[in-house]
């Protein structure tokens, strides 16, 4: 009877629903709605109409992203579980720039090959939307519940060309070893919730400073928590999937798996580490050294044996990780505190979207030539595409982080955390970081080597071809790239506001 | 007899009925039904379709749908029903918001009925 009665008994009051707030994910929803039901009421013969709404849709997004910021104010919702603050909207405008970039990248790909649906858009938005909500989740199961809304779609995705069996290998892969991490994250989820009472994360942080945070139990529960999302960000041991998936996706989906997916992942063990478990940097603090020093070491030393430009940048967007784990594994030790970690980390996610979405939107540009994605088939490519490999240039060296591009701020910030917390392992974390940039520089510059020293593998000098979509999402990178690396204050000025207001 | 046990007596008397209620259909039918067994009526019973062929048998991917379509509509109930239990309390608030949601969830519906999955060929 008293089960029954339950939701009847009492007063309800109506939360109080800031819409401001919520502005840039109802804007998404509802272009999210539209392009569904366009799609099936002209089943497929408005193709450019269905992305271009799709597209419009994530720069309208933008706009209250950009309002929340002028208006500046810190607003916490549903009992302090959904929180827009400067944190959550820095990468709000990340996650809609690079589904925009994405959707550049996929319009011309899909009209190319026969694979076209409108559920393309429909996923695309779907997960970006996960994303946003990712960003401002400060609860354990509205972080959930981000996350699914965001995997979901991206599985889906991964295995868009359906008839091919590279793809249905990418899928499935993903698709099993994430529902694993998921379900590892859930029960690491269950036994903090057992513990502490609770899912909001400020109550998670207050309670897990107090008596009763030392508990094993909890150690148990932060290791599951991070591991699940140790897959999210494919940190060496839980990496397996990466290269497979990323290989056998469509590139587009690669570029937006291995950037804006990844950064979601980042975003949620920050607000995690920072807020949650800020108290216990005893456990999450070591796990994070193994993971980051691993993760660089396996991800540079397998990226040097690929012979497949996809599966080299899937290691070093694996090894990339490990670079942005840094912050995580002296977060602990810094005198200005933990938070001054975050500033690090978010600026080293901003650069790498960059330089990394460049690089594979330039291997898409050179695919449509080739047809091919082997190493080998880039030689030669400055005799008859000049452009294109000066762009290449410039995105291969700013990932091996060569002054003035932009990869090198991102590291010297990194670096400087390091010094910053000034311990044995700080410093033996950092000989390692600095021993890995030097292998990867080996392999990244093996590809400008056979762009600019190689000859042409099959004699075919016929220029290429690079529709406006992709000159346009090529472009767009290769600017920010080196606006960063020659002018990083403006990236500096992200990460320096895209620190939890809430913390000592 | 202590407050718990008490408790788990209505259990108790719950079961009991419920396996006199078999106990007695089931006898009354016995007693009654005329008794003509045929090869047909004594094969195993599988939702109508003929138990042919070797157990590893791969099944219609049209199910698959089908129970992606059920698994919509059983989150659906799950929510309303709730909702519709304590429908005055929530008012008007409560309303708009069931509406949001059954639209979106009918908007999945509509999305099988256009890629035809609900016609069975």
């Amino acid at each position: 009877m008293d089960v029954l009665s339950g939701p009847v008994a009492g007063v309800f009051r109506a939360p109080d629903v800031d819409y401001h707030a919520f502005a840039p994910e109802l804007v998404l929803v509802a272009v999210l709605v539209a392009v569904l039901v366009v799609d099936l009421v002209l089943e497929g013969r408005g193709r450019r109409l269905v992305g271009g709404l799709a597209g419009i849709g994530l720069l309208a997004a933008m706009v209250p992203v950009l309002t929340l910021a002028v208006d500046g104010a810190n607003r916490s919702m549903v009992g302090g579980a959904y929180v827009v603050d400067d944190f959550a909207l820095v990468f709000k405008g990340l996650f809609l720039i690079a589904g925009y970039v994405t959707m550049l990248l996929s319009s011309d790909y899909l009209a190319d090959d026969d694979y076209y649906e409108g559920e393309y858009y429909f996923l695309l938005l779907s997960s970006v939307l996960g994303m946003m909500v990712m960003a401002s989740s400060r609860d354990l199961i509205s972080i959930f519940v981000a996350l699914e809304l965001l995997s979901i779609p991206a599985y889906m995705l991964a295995g868009w060309r359906k008839r091919d069996l590279k793809g249905n290998e990418a899928t499935l892969k993903y698709y099993l070893l994430g529902v694993f991490a998921t379900g590892v994250m859930l029960y690491g989820m269950s036994l903090i919730f057992g513990i502490t009472g609770e899912t909001v994360l400020t109550e998670i942080g207050s309670k897990l400073q107090g008596p009763g945070a030392s508990l094993p139990l909890v150690s148990l529960g932060i290791v599951f928590v991070i591991v699940g999302f140790a897959f999210k960000i494919s940190a060496v041991p839980f990496h397996s999937w990466a290269p497979d998936t990323y290989e056998g996706a469509p590139t587009p989906i690669t570029a937006f798996l291995s950037v804006a997916s990844k950064a979601g992942g980042f975003v949620a063990l920050m607000q995690l580490v920072f807020i949650g478990f800020l108290g216990r940097d005893d456990v999450w603090q070591p796990m994070f050294w193994v993971l980051a020093a691993l993760t660089m070491t396996v991800g540079n030393l397998i990226a040097l044996r690929q012979t497949n430009i996809v599966r080299m940048l899937a290691y070093s967007s694996v090894a990339q990780a490990g670079y942005m784990l840094l912050p995580f594994a002296v977060a602990g030790d810094l005198a200005k505190g933990p938070g001054a970690a975050m500033g690090p980390m978010t600026t080293y996610l901003l650069i790498y979207a960059a330089m990394n979405l460049g690089a594979f939107a330039l291997v898409l540009a050179v695919a449509r030539k080739t047809r091919s994605g082997e190493i080998a088939s880039y030689g030669g490519l400055f005799e008859y595409a000049p452009g294109l490999t000066v762009l290449m240039s410039i995105f291969v060296f700013a990932l091996a982080g060569i002054p003035p591009l932009g990869g090198w701020y991102g590291k010297l910030v990194v670096f400087k955390t390091l010094l910053d917390a000034n311990t044995p392992w700080a410093i033996v974390l950092g000989v390692i970081a600095a021993v890995n940039s030097v292998i990867a520089l080996y392999y990244y510059a093996s590809v400008a080597r056979e762009m600019w020293m190689r000859p042409v593998p099959d004699g075919d000098t016929t220029p290429v071809r690079v529709p406006a979509g992709l000159t346009a999402a090529l472009s767009l990178c290769a600017v920010a790239t080196v606006v960063i690396g020659v002018y990083p204050q403006v990236v500096a000025r992200f990460g320096d506001l895209a620190v939890f207001s809430l913390l000592p | 007899m202590s407050e718990l046990l008490r408790a788990y007596l209505t259990v108790v008397v719950f079961l009991a009925a419920a396996g006199m209620l078999v106990g007695v259909s089931l006898g009354m039918g016995r007693l009654l039904r005329p008794k003509r067994p045929s090869a047909q009526k004594a094969m195993t019973y599988e939702s109508g379709v003929d138990p042919v062929g070797s157990i590893f048998g791969q099944s219609q991917v049209r199910y698959y749908i089908f129970a992606l379509l059920f698994v919509m509509f059983d989150v659906e109930a799950v929510f309303i029903f709730p909702w519709a239990l304590g429908l005055e309390v929530y008012g008007v608030f409560g309303l708009v918001e069931m509406t949001i949601f059954i639209v979106i969830l009918a908007l999945g519906l509509l999305y099988a009925w256009r890629k035809g999955v609900l016609r069975w060929v």
